[in-house]
């Protein structure tokens, strides 16, 4: 008996069980612990200990009783709404004319409809102001011109019109891609039986893209309900949950009822992702055969004219925030004179003084924070592909969780769960790292799980059977075959880190302030030059992340948004 | 035909089982299987899919825990080693080449594990590689090889550090026809050269029956016979193997005994067994089931021919080798068709002429009407 167990000891292969053991630990360790924290402390108010006796739901009450906090609730709604009804009457008819009508320049659509995505929507937040806000150029030139005003857009209108130019491309990417997979011998054969253009479009084209368009809605709304910069920019007294949880939490450091107006803000989130769920189930949708017929192109010439200036427009308005950024930060005391009229180099000329530290701190974090979620996002998608779990679907949801949620969300469940209690961390960077890596390692997990599944498991046996140990075969084998797709996650990871903001602002420190929160620091004292050079800063190494994975990935911008 | 009698018993399976549980259900993917393979030879797991073939191989390999049964080779319990250390070779079904290797690392891959020299890597890597006959592919990716060439670069990657047992999982089913007959004598031919033995998967009789010393006929998670291709094919145990392995024509009987067996069928008509096997010879229950291959019989242009089946030609197949009758016989009672293959036409028969079926006594058999729910199954 003994020399039997001995023998399995001898034989029986440790290090995959260390080695994923270890990943799920830290799974359990950063993101069940101050999750499960952070609900636990929205039922105690501030100040009385975190025991059962002590639960409560005064924190909650806030919502009936305060005006300001049943504002926010209501605006975060509106914002939420009217961001999917805009992002669906941008980004639907602007993938129909790139998939299905002669528009030329469709990868030059693809690739700059993809930009916004990247690229941080609170750098640009301000622009508006600047070109149509009371005082912007815009205005200034209707008023002398044609004695006319824009209605101000400060506030509710301003927030919704910024957030909306950077949620689009989700329905825009998704319909698209369902477009162009569709069958088209489904139209055609509808075409056949009589149907007019429009008829076909109608009764055939959109049903089949409806759960693409759920699918980007859904996002559309989790992002639009989750922003912090764009309605800290320029919401004013336009409040929302999450400036509201920011206003608790940098206000009165009020971690219990920030940790309250979180759990609204998740339920939004779940009731939404409850929503699109019976939605897309209710119609039981056949999945739609891809053939290798290439999708069916109008020809009319009327659409091809109509889409080209609409996808310009786009293009153009949704860029344009970004684009006034970069040429601000070369004018010369811009935003103080009606009009620019001086160009120089001089905010860059000083910049290096001011931006050296915030840079160097974001692309330390960033760095970081992709190095380990790349490593343990890699080891969980192992885990979830090739480990046959029952409980499978736990693991998905658990990783998944920082992605679902808002990021500010995620910014208070951290400094919940590690600034008091067994292990803490508040004040250091390496809060900051916990915050980032979890709510990144969803890109790197989803987009190796797409890459391992198509690695035939075989490929691993064979090493295996050659001799191989475990760790031998994933370093030699199992990883190399990964590796784009951990580049791909690494890559996007990496890029949205360097210009996150809605978890920085909960858990960065004085001596840890990273690009964005100079930037924002800058905007809120309305110090445009400075806040516009580092925007542009940011904006150029987000781009030079992306165009280098893109030459050794070889794979065009939208593609590597396939997964989120 | 070899002998392999005298060589001793290399790998030895006792009582073999595995049930796969799902949530829902279990399978009994294996049952009670006991299989004894010798050194050197080429001994192939023959079934149709889903009786247990590839389990039981992925059970020697150590990719499945059996849930029952031994694995012993060489004495040792081959159980208790985890896979990496059992020293096999294996070629897939898929092939499984690493798609981000050259064709010479592919090879290599097993030498460095094992940590030999630079010198003898290359050397040894040669070697088997010219084996395969595939020298000029070494600084290539596999996916820039054909199927074939991916299937021999397989076979000398599973093959070139000597391993003590190689593994083939359907490794032909992906060729084409041509490719598949061609690739199983090279299998044979290298297999032989490197004198190690062999388990062999497929539900190919075909190539089962052109290449192996011995086959398992495997059967919903059982074995249901062992034995060298030609007693497997001219000998059947069992309705179920006689009618899995090649064309099989099988007439219900009743036998009467006397100096030879009369056997009569349901139409009345009688067959004198004249020369007839000692299966039959022997055989002592009035009711049965005669098996006789298609080539084991003849068609006569006399319809009125003494001792045989009248029926009438249905279909004509030319097979090239051979030309395949659908002839139907018992059209007065039930009728039904029998396959008759002749070396060449007959002269003056043609569809819708009546025939006469002469039967070849000395290579028929009959078996227990009881097994005749074996033939709705397979």
């Amino acid at each position: 008996m003994v020399r039997a167990i001995k023998q399995r000891l001898k034989t029986f292969e440790f290090t995959p069980y260390l080695v994923l053991g270890l990943a799920l630990i830290i799974l359990v360790v950063f993101i069940v612990y101050p999750l499960s924290k952070v609900i636990f402390s929205s039922f105690i108010v501030k100040g009385d200990a975190p025991t059962l006796r002590n639960l409560t739901l005064d924190n909650f009450a806030q919502f009936s009783t305060s005006t300001l906090y049943r504002s926010a609730f209501f605006n975060t709604m509106t914002v939420g709404l009217s961001c999917v009804l805009f992002s669906c009457l941008i980004g639907i008819p602007m993938a129909y004319f790139v998939a299905k009508t002669q528009t030329p320049l469709k990868t030059f659509f693809l690739t700059l409809g993809t930009l916004p995505l990247i690229l941080p929507p609170f750098v640009g937040a301000y622009s508006w102001i600047l070109l149509f806000g009371r005082q912007g150029v815009v205005n200034y030139f209707l008023e002398n011109a044609f004695n006319f005003k824009l209605p101000d857009i400060y506030g509710a209108p301003g927030v919704i019109i910024a957030i909306t130019m950077s949620t689009y491309p989700f329905i825009f990417l998704l319909t698209y891609g369902a477009l162009i997979s569709a069958d088209p011998y489904i139209e055609e054969s509808a075409e056949i039986m009589g149907a007019s253009r429009w008829r076909v479009i109608r009764t055939v084209t959109l049903p089949l893209v409806i759960p693409a368009i759920v699918a980007g809605a859904l996002i559309v709304f989790m992002r639009s309900v989750g922003n912090f910069g764009v309605p800290a920019i320029l919401g004013g007294n336009f409040y929302v949950l999450p400036t509201l949880i920011h206003f608790q939490v940098t206000g009165f450091f009020n971690l219990n009822a920030a940790a309250a107006i979180a759990m609204v803000n998740v339920v939004l989130v779940a009731a939404a992702i409850l929503l699109s769920q019976y939605v897309t189930s209710k119609r039981s949708y056949v999945t739609i055969t891809s053939t290798t017929q290439a999708a069916r192109i109008s020809s009319s010439k009327l659409l091809k004219w109509i889409g080209t200036i609409f996808c310009l427009g786009v293009i153009f308005f949704s860029l344009l925030p970004h684009l006034t950024v970069i040429f601000t930060s070369f004018t010369e005391g811009w935003a103080g004179t009606r009009y620019p009229n001086k160009f120089s180099l001089q905010n860059y000329s000083r910049i290096f003084e001011i931006a050296l530290v915030p840079i160097r701190n974001s692309l330390f974090l960033a760095t970081t924070a992709t190095l380990i979620a790349s490593v343990i996002g890699t080891l969980l998608s192992y885990i979830n592909v090739r480990k046959n779990l029952r409980a499978r679907w736990i693991l998905d949801l658990t990783v998944m969780l920082p992605f679902i949620l808002p990021g500010i969300v995620v910014g208070v469940a951290i400094l919940v769960g590690f600034s008091s209690g067994l292990i803490i961390l508040s004040g250091t960077w390496m809060i900051m790292v916990v915050g980032f890596f979890i709510r990144r390692m969803p890109y790197i997990f989803r987009s190796t799980t797409a890459s391992l599944s198509q690695i035939d498991v075989a490929v691993e046996e064979a090493s295996t059977i050659i001799g191989a140990s475990w760790l031998t075969t994933f370093r030699k084998i199992t990883l190399p075959l990964m590796a784009p797709g951990i580049l791909a996650g690494a890559v996007i990871s990496f890029s949205t880190l360097m210009g996150e903001l809605s978890t920085t602002v909960i858990l960065y420190s004085a001596r840890w302030k990273t690009i964005s929160i100079a930037i924002v620091e800058y905007l809120f004292s309305a110090t445009i030059g400075p806040a516009y050079t580092l925007g542009t800063i940011l904006i150029v190494l987000v781009l030079a992340a992306i165009f280098l994975a893109n030459r050794i990935l070889g794979r065009r911008m939208s593609q590597m948004f396939k997964m989120v | 035909m070899t002998e392999h009698e005298e060589s001793r018993v290399t790998l030895s399976i006792r009582n073999l089982s595995k049930v796969f549980r799902s949530k829902h259900d279990q399978v009994q993917a294996l049952n009670n299987v006991s299989l004894d393979i010798r050194e050197g030879e080429l001994f192939t797991l023959l079934g149709p899919s889903g009786c247990g073939k590839t389990t039981t191989l992925r059970c020697v390999a150590g990719f499945e825990k059996p849930s029952g049964g031994t694995i012993d080779f060489l004495g040792q319990d081959f159980t208790s080693i985890p896979p990496f250390r059992r020293n096999i070779g294996m070629v897939f079904q898929s092939y499984a080449l690493f798609p981000h290797l050259s064709i010479f690392e592919n090879v290599a891959y097993g030498l460095r594990i094992r940590k030999l020299s630079r010198r003898e890597i290359e050397d040894r890597v040669n070697r088997i590689i010219a084996l395969v006959g595939l020298e000029a592919t070494q600084k290539r990716k596999p996916s820039e090889l054909s199927g074939g060439q991916q299937q021999r670069i397989a076979l000398a990657r599973a093959l070139v550090y000597d391993p003590q047992l190689l593994l083939l999982d359907e490794p032909l089913s992906n060729l084409d026809a041509k490719l598949r007959v061609y690739m199983r004598e090279e299998i044979r031919r290298i297999q032989q050269q490197a004198k190690v033995t062999t388990i062999y998967v497929t539900h190919d009789q075909e190539e089962a029956l052109s290449i192996s010393d011995r086959i398992a006929v495997m059967h919903a998670g059982k074995v249901s016979q062992v034995g060298s291709p030609d007693e497997i094919y001219e000998n059947p145990h069992s309705i179920r193997v006689a009618d899995f392995i090649g064309q099989a024509n099988f007439l219900t009987c009743t036998v009467q005994r006397d100096a030879d067996s009369v056997l009569s069928f349901r139409s009345g008509e009688q067959i004198k067994m004249i020369n007839s096997s000692d299966n039959i010879r022997n055989y002592r229950e009035r009711e049965g089931i005669l098996f006789v291959r298609p080539e084991q019989m003849e068609i006569s242009a006399d319809a009125n021919h003494p001792n045989s089946l009248r029926g009438e030609v249905k279909v004509i197949l030319y097979l090239g080798s051979v030309v395949r009758y659908y002839v139907e016989i018992f059209q007065n009672q039930k009728p039904q068709e029998i396959l008759v293959d002749q070396d060449r036409r007959v002269r003056d028969v043609g569809v819708g002429d009546p025939v006469a079926v002469l039967v070849h006594g000395q290579e028929a058999k009959l078996f227990p009407t009881e097994q005749r729910k074996q033939l709705e199954k397979m």
